[in-house]
């Protein structure tokens, strides 16, 4: 048992899984493999919400196919999907429904959000719609637009695959060190020293 | 403006029939009754001139409808007006025309343009097409006429309203009209800038954007500001406020028009000091004595600060505590620290002001007069501060009134002051001798004596100089008193929210609501765990307590006693002898940098609540943008701390603080959270009742008269080097280098060279300063500034004493 | 055989010309009235035509755009007279492209390109400063990192006007609103809805001027 446990080890098979293969000269092909099977077929969920799913619609008709990048259909059961395109405004009511679907889809995944609404609330800052869906789900590529074409949601599609092809596995945050949108600093961290500020004086 | 004939005419404006009075204007007739006639030149607090001729109508006396401008004929019995015939409409698209002629397209770039009274009548009275093809006329584009405002002359419609405001208004006659025909313009005399204290509201009644203020240039549009109703807090006249900001940063402040108070006007000091509260300097996150320099403060959280300031007050003795300030305070705020003071730490050594005011009991035992009262009564006494440069809105008040002969100004001072020019007499006394000189005038058979003797008084009472102590006003209060009971006084008092400070009990022998200490009411008794009996110590007595070691903890609420107060060695002496110093403000000032512990509070538009002004007016304030750092609201602070001290002061609200106040304070009695934010009190309540018993034991001294000295006598100017004017870019480089100002035959007497140093000797300093000879300077007087840029005042005055004479040399 | 009929369609399509645009090699044509991202203009002598008058940012919707205006430096002015836009940033995370900042600007300084491609992976990246929305030396738009173009694309980004006036008002219709020399790319108006086919068209709009 030792002995395979060793022979893992060797290989960058150990308990970091996957993770480990880039670090091997003998699998690092296959992490390139992997790669490019991931982005050759990334299936998209359906998540359209608004006006901008009439021009994601689109995007999967013939006149724009994007089935030739293999991601002709679009999944119904989020378990069977590897992207979220959120198309459309996020109401504050949708937002726990968005986060289901998204912790219901399988590993790897990801997210693109489409439009403004959904990026940032555009032009409806009020009360009923959420500011960024990047509030609820991590989101990988934002797609502006009002709605954006679908040669925009393309350019979108193309700059996801493009982070899948440099990105870090299976960690992929570790790679740009922020999540969705935010970055994480340890300037604030406890044991940090106060600055003195510059106020002297001779008291005492 | 009606001229005080009760008697009614019938007009009828476009077909409406309407109550007038005799002598209105048929424009402000209109006004009244929501008619809107365009105007450019017309104001209602100025005399109508008829320049810009947009406020034509057609008016039919009985003699045929014509046109004549509205702001020029008083209504008359039958009279039928028509603002929207076809005959008014053609003159109103002509005038309109006619101005546009020379007026740039400059709408994009201009500060004015999205709020211009030119672009929005153009829209709803104009033309639409212009006729005129030729070259406009053309000046160099902004000039700046002072530090403050830029003049475009090729904007300029000639309405005469900055001209006017200069002459009548503000008594600065700066301003004129140049040139005939075609090139008239207006333009400061040669090498005179427009230095007048008003010059902002030049910017804001200019109907154009002729006229636009530095500070505000380029800023910001009109459709990104946001706006709120509030209070200047720089002075304690309590002018109303428009407060702007965009993108959660002042801009600007603009002058609301309400009758009591300010009629719209505002000095530059309250328009342009916001830059103070956006300013780099602000105190952000609490610091604290760095364990291992002694000489430098650190960072800290709040925790940690508020902690070690619990824990310095719970290891004094019993009592002795101070509290220093409160005048930067809300009302709200002000309450909280005297009930922390009271109930929590139990004390009474809590003090608003620095000395340099008068004793919170004379303030509340004075019948008080309003600012309208004074501007009405038949004579007004000035016996104090020079009212242009520390509450500049009272002195326009003030000259509006004498200068429509509603009022006789007498001014009994020791030097000329900005009211000598409207004041019917001026009198020069010795400094610290007012109430010799004033007895004198009444006991004599002057016919001004009997003037005043006949009449209705208001004395504006404060302190002439600062380098005298409370006692010769107190001294001017007693004799007014004995001599003329039916006197009310308007205590002149300069900071912001002092007697709003006093009236919630932030002054020795006082509690909130006007109450002696030796009689507190129930309610008090009720709701605070406990009520100080004995009287504490005001700011000098604590000062000096604390220079002897008799006091453990100095907490200073946005005071800077080794600054404002008038005796810097002994405000020197208290901070070193306190063996723990808590300072709350909102910028590094000379007295924070020697504390042990800073906290960082919230400005001005950061914070809602209330304020009272000079008359004893509560008026709101308002909130507009979040304070940049990490500061806190005063109360908040209060609250906090006496928590940690095992207390609670049992609101988390300005509003629960404020139903409390209402509850706690007797004369706050009634006036409930609706009633101030309701519509019809706008202008304020003014709170008259007080339980304050005046009681007044003339000392009877008079000064010694030191032969070979110079009697110091020190004011405040508008601009100074005060914490608020030098963190504003625009004003701090307003304020004049001090210098000592003494009459050219005293210099000679001397040997002293105009202009040249001179050492200036006190008993308790020695400094150096630049001697100007001045004609205007009594003899056997010298002037110094109080904080002006160089040398302060405080360095050398001796607070024990009535008066400070001293003594000069050359180097 | 009637399963068999959809097969037919099917096979009848395989010999008809292929309706799919192979996107990153190629694009679709895009409309006269699409509307891309912003550029921000220059005259002919180097001149920012922006002089910050906010009117863009007052006007738009979304609140997107912020700008401040600040005093020309006398020495070297950014923009003709007084003022400059000191600071403007388009926020694209918020632009809904509805040209109403195209229409309120007072010099032309703001136009829309067919610029479309613009994807981020983070929210700041999709704020444009002035230093990106600014045209070059040539008046041409700046090409940004992810941006893909193609021959041709950069060249329309002037203004051009609508058939009808914004205010609505026949009369203002086909009469062209910018001053056709300054700037670059000006293209053609559209014909308006009282469009006379006899009437020859006037496209420097000097005439037009009021």
């Amino acid at each position: 048992m030792a002995d395979i446990y060793d022979l893992k080890q060797k290989l960058g098979l150990g308990d970091a899984g996957l993770a480990g293969l880039g670090h091997n000269i003998f699998t690092a092909p296959i992490e390139e493999l992997v790669k490019w099977a991931r982005r050759r077929s990334v299936m998209p969920a359906t998540f359209g919400l608004a006006c901008c799913a009439i021009e994601m619609m689109a995007t999967g008709t013939a006149h724009y196919d994007m089935a030739r990048y293999g991601m002709e259909t679009f999944r119904a059961s989020p378990r069977q999907a590897d992207l979220m395109i959120v198309a459309g405004r996020v109401s504050q009511k949708m937002a726990p429904v968005l986060r289901q679907i998204y912790d219901q889809m399988m590993e790897p995944k990801w997210v693109i959000s489409m439009g403004v609404c959904a990026s940032s609330g555009g032009m409806f800052n009020n009360y009923a719609i959420v500011q960024g869906v990047d509030q609820i789900v991590p989101v990988d590529i934002y797609a502006p637009g009002c709605p954006p074409g679908p040669e925009t949601l393309l350019h979108a599609i193309l700059a996801l695959h493009e982070k899948i092809r440099t990105g870090e596995l299976t960690e992929r945050r570790k790679s740009t060190g922020k999540g969705a949108g935010f970055e994480l600093s340890h300037e604030h961290a406890p044991d940090a020293q106060p600055e003195p500020v510059i106020i002297r004086t001779g008291r005492r | 403006m009606p001229d005080s004939q009760p008697n009614a005419v019938s007009v009828t404006i476009n077909g409406t029939q309407i109550e007038a009075e005799a002598g209105e204007l048929v424009i402000a007739a209109a006004d009244r009754n929501g008619v809107h006639i365009p105007r450019f030149c017309y104001h209602e607090r100025m005399s109508s001139v008829g320049m810009c001729r947009m406020c034509l109508v057609e008016v039919d006396t009985g003699r045929g409808p014509m046109l004549q401008p509205s702001c020029m004929i008083s209504v008359t019995d039958g009279m039928i007006v028509d603002t929207e015939s076809d005959q008014t409409k053609r003159a109103q698209e002509g005038i309109l025309e006619f101005l546009l002629i020379n007026h740039p397209l400059d709408c994009p770039v201009c500060d004015k343009g999205g709020e211009c009274p030119l672009q929005d009548q153009t829209v709803a009275y104009g033309p639409g097409e212009s006729r005129f093809i030729e070259e406009k006329r053309h000046y160099e584009k902004p000039i700046p006429i002072s530090d403050l405002v830029h003049l475009d002359r090729e904007r300029c419609i000639l309405c005469d309203r900055c001209t006017r405001f200069a002459d009548e208004v503000a008594g600065d006659p700066l301003i004129q009209f140049t040139e005939r025909g075609n090139e008239t313009q207006v333009l400061t005399f040669p090498n005179e800038p427009f230095s007048s204290y008003f010059s902002g509201n030049t910017v804001q009644i200019c109907p154009v954007g002729a006229l636009t203020a530095a500070p505000y240039r380029f800023k910001a549009r009109p459709w990104d500001l946001e706006q709120v109703e509030s209070t200047c807090t720089t002075c304690s006249v309590g002018c109303r406020v428009a407060v702007q900001s965009s993108r959660n940063e002042l801009v600007r402040y603009l002058g609301v028009d309400i009758d009591p108070v300010n009629h719209g006007w505002l000095c530059d000091k309250g328009r342009f000091d916001f830059e103070a509260i956006k300013s780099p300097n602000r105190l952000e996150t609490p610091l604290i004595r760095d364990p291992n320099d002694k000489d430098q403060l650190i960072e800290t959280t709040w925790g940690a600060a508020l902690a070690a300031s619990a824990d310095a007050i719970k290891e004094a003795r019993s009592g002795k505590i101070g509290v220093i300030g409160g005048s930067r305070l809300t009302n709200e705020d002000a309450y909280a620290w005297a009930k922390l003071a009271g109930s929590v730490i139990g004390t009474n050594n809590v003090d608003a002001q620095l000395g340099d005011g008068l004793p919170g009991k004379v303030v509340l035992g004075l019948p008080g007069a309003t600012i309208d009262e004074a501007c009405s009564a038949d004579t007004v006494l000035v016996i104090g501060p020079d009212l242009k440069e520390e509450l500049p809105i009272l002195h326009l008040r003030l000259r509006g009134a004498a200068k429509k002969k509603k009022v006789k100004v007498v001014e009994i001072t020791p030097l000329q002051t900005g009211v000598s020019s409207y004041a019917h007499r001026s009198i020069v006394c010795r400094s610290g001798e007012a109430a010799k000189t004033l007895k004198s005038l009444l006991t004599s058979d002057d016919e001004l004596s009997q003037e005043i003797r006949s009449g209705s008084v208001v004395v504006i009472l404060g302190r002439s100089s600062l380098a005298e102590s409370a006692l010769p006003a107190i001294e001017v209060a007693s004799v007014i008193t004995e001599e003329l009971p039916k006197a009310k006084f308007l205590v002149a008092l300069r900071r912001g929210n002092v007697r709003g400070a006093i009236d919630m009990g932030l002054s020795p022998g006082l509690l909130p609501g006007r109450v002696p200490l030796e009689n507190p009411n129930d309610e008090i008794k009720k709701i605070w765990a406990k009520v100080p009996t004995v009287e504490g110590l005001d700011t000098a007595g604590m000062l000096r307590a604390a220079a002897d070691g008799q006091l453990d903890v100095l907490i200073l609420v946005g005071a800077d006693p080794l600054v404002d107060f008038p005796d810097q060695d002994l405000a020197n002496r208290g901070l070193r002898g306190a063996k723990f110093v808590v300072a709350i403000d909102n910028f590094p000032t000379l007295s924070v940098a020697n504390a042990d512990v800073v906290l960082p509070a919230t400005a001005y538009g950061e914070k809602g609540g209330t304020t009272t002004n000079i008359e004893g007016r509560v008026s709101r304030l308002a909130q507009l943008v979040t304070s940049p750092s990490a500061a806190r609201d005063d109360w908040m602070i209060a609250s906090e701390l006496a928590w940690r001290l095992g207390g609670d002061l049992k609101f988390s609200s300005m509003e629960e603080i404020w139903s409390e106040i209402e509850q706690v304070a007797p004369s706050h009695n009634g006036i409930t959270l609706e009633k101030i934010w309701a519509d019809e009190t706008r202008d304020g309540i003014l709170i008259t009742e007080t339980s304050i018993q005046l009681a007044i034991e003339p000392s009877g001294e008079t000064p010694v008269v030191d032969g070979y000295g110079l009697r110091l006598i020190s004011g405040r100017k508008l601009y100074d080097a005060g914490t608020q004017t030098s963190n504003c870019a625009s004003l701090s480089a307003l304020a004049q280098d001090a210098e000592l100002r003494v009459n050219p035959t005293e210099l000679e007497r001397l040997g002293i060279q105009d202009g040249s140093e001179v050492t200036i000797i006190s008993t308790k300093a020695t400094g150096v300063a630049i001697a100007i000879a001045d004609e205007s300077i009594p003899r056997g007087t010298a002037v110094l500034p109080f904080n002006n840029p160089g040398i302060r005042a405080n360095l050398f005055i001796n607070s024990e004493l009535p008066v400070t004479d001293i003594r000069i040399e050359t180097r | 055989m009637g399963y068999l009929d959809g097969f037919k369609i099917t096979f009848g399509k395989l010999f008809e010309e292929r309706v799919t645009t192979e996107y990153p090699k190629e694009k679709r044509e895009k409309p006269d009235r699409f509307h891309g991202r912003h550029v921000l203009n220059r005259y002919e002598d180097g001149m920012e035509k922006c002089i910050g008058c906010e009117l863009c940012a007052g006007v738009c919707p979304a609140k997107c755009i912020y700008v401040r205006g600040a005093d020309n430096p006398e020495e070297a002015p950014v923009s003709p007279g007084e003022r400059y836009g000191f600071v403007y940033e388009i926020n694209y995370l918020r632009c809904i492209h509805c040209d109403l900042c195209v229409e309120a600007c007072p010099t032309e300084a703001i136009t829309e390109s067919k610029l479309f491609e613009f994807s981020f992976d983070n929210r700041s990246d999709a704020i444009y400063t002035k230093d990106e929305l600014v045209v070059d030396d040539q008046g041409l738009p700046q090409k940004q990192p992810w941006e893909l173009w193609h021959v041709g694309d950069d060249l329309k980004t002037s203004g051009w006007m609508r058939a009808t006036a914004s205010s609505g008002n026949p009369a203002y219709e086909n009469r062209v609103g910018w001053s056709g020399e300054l700037g670059y790319g000006v293209r053609e108006p559209e014909r308006g809805q009282q469009f006379d086919e006899s009437e020859p068209q006037n496209l420097d709009g000097k005439d037009d001027q009021d």
